[in-house]
């Protein structure tokens, strides 16, 4: 079994694509058409619509109560964040970069605009955040933290 | 489009608490006369700034359209608090 036949059958068993799209990519590989061009095909294009935040936090300390957190920005407003931010003025933007740099951060607020948006929010695509830990200062209490887009 | 209403929540420790539908839409149309007043004092500041006004002014309708739909729920030692947007 070839390299590109395995990742195939891989991608299969842990659901990334079904058992059509894998039948699609195999027959795609036998012709000799290249697998990627193949997969892009075959990957569903979903537009992302929110960017959800989820805290769920099982405190037990007798002070505190669970925390649960369930946020959802629409990426619209962070489209429209990004434009805003285009209209920073230029002396603005090179303050915000001293400020920036001042803590340690290498951001250039200049290399945000709006040509870039679209590429931005399509990496938004793939965004999945989960953090699930311990909270050893209080206690061992669980908390789970998930920032994803749907 | 820009949110029309707005849902508020708020809850007690001991479980009381309300949850109301609130008329966004009142408050664009008392703000409307307003802003139309303030509009070209705000043009001209724009203009000072050397921001396209035009952009600009479409940019801030982006983003009141862009909060449509809004969620934010926080639970806290069983208090909570609610905002949604529609």
């Amino acid at each position: 079994m070839n390299e590109n036949r395995r990742q195939i059958l891989e991608m299969l068993s842990t659901g990334q694509i079904n058992a059509d799209e894998a039948e699609r990519l195999i027959a795609a590989l036998e012709k000799g058409q290249p697998v990627s061009a193949a997969a892009e095909e075959s990957r569903p294009k979903t537009n992302v619509k929110y960017l959800r935040v989820l805290v769920d936090s099982e405190e037990t300390g007798k002070d505190h109560g669970p925390v649960k957190v369930n946020v959802r920005v629409p990426i619209q407003l962070l489209r429209a964040g990004v434009r805003l931010a285009g209209l920073i003025p230029a002396r603005a933007r090179d303050k915000v970069n001293e400020a920036f740099h001042r803590q340690g951060m290498e951001f250039d607020v200049n290399q945000i605009k709006p040509e870039n948006l679209e590429e931005l929010v399509e990496q938004l695509n793939d965004l999945t955040v989960d953090v699930d830990a311990d909270d050893v200062d209080r206690n061992g209490n669980k908390v789970k933290v998930r920032v994803f887009c749907e | 489009m820009i949110p029309l209403f707005a849902k508020f929540g708020f809850r007690k420790e001991d479980g009381v608490g309300f949850r109301i539908w609130f008329p966004l839409f009142l408050v664009w149309l008392l703000l409307l006369p307003i802003v139309l007043l303030l509009l070209p004092f705000i043009f001209v500041v724009w203009w000072a700034l050397q921001v396209n006004p035009f952009s600009a002014l479409s940019v801030c309708w982006q983003a009141l359209s862009g909060l449509r739909r809004t969620h934010v729920e926080v639970e806290h030692d069983h208090r909570s608090i609610l905002i949604h947007l529609v």
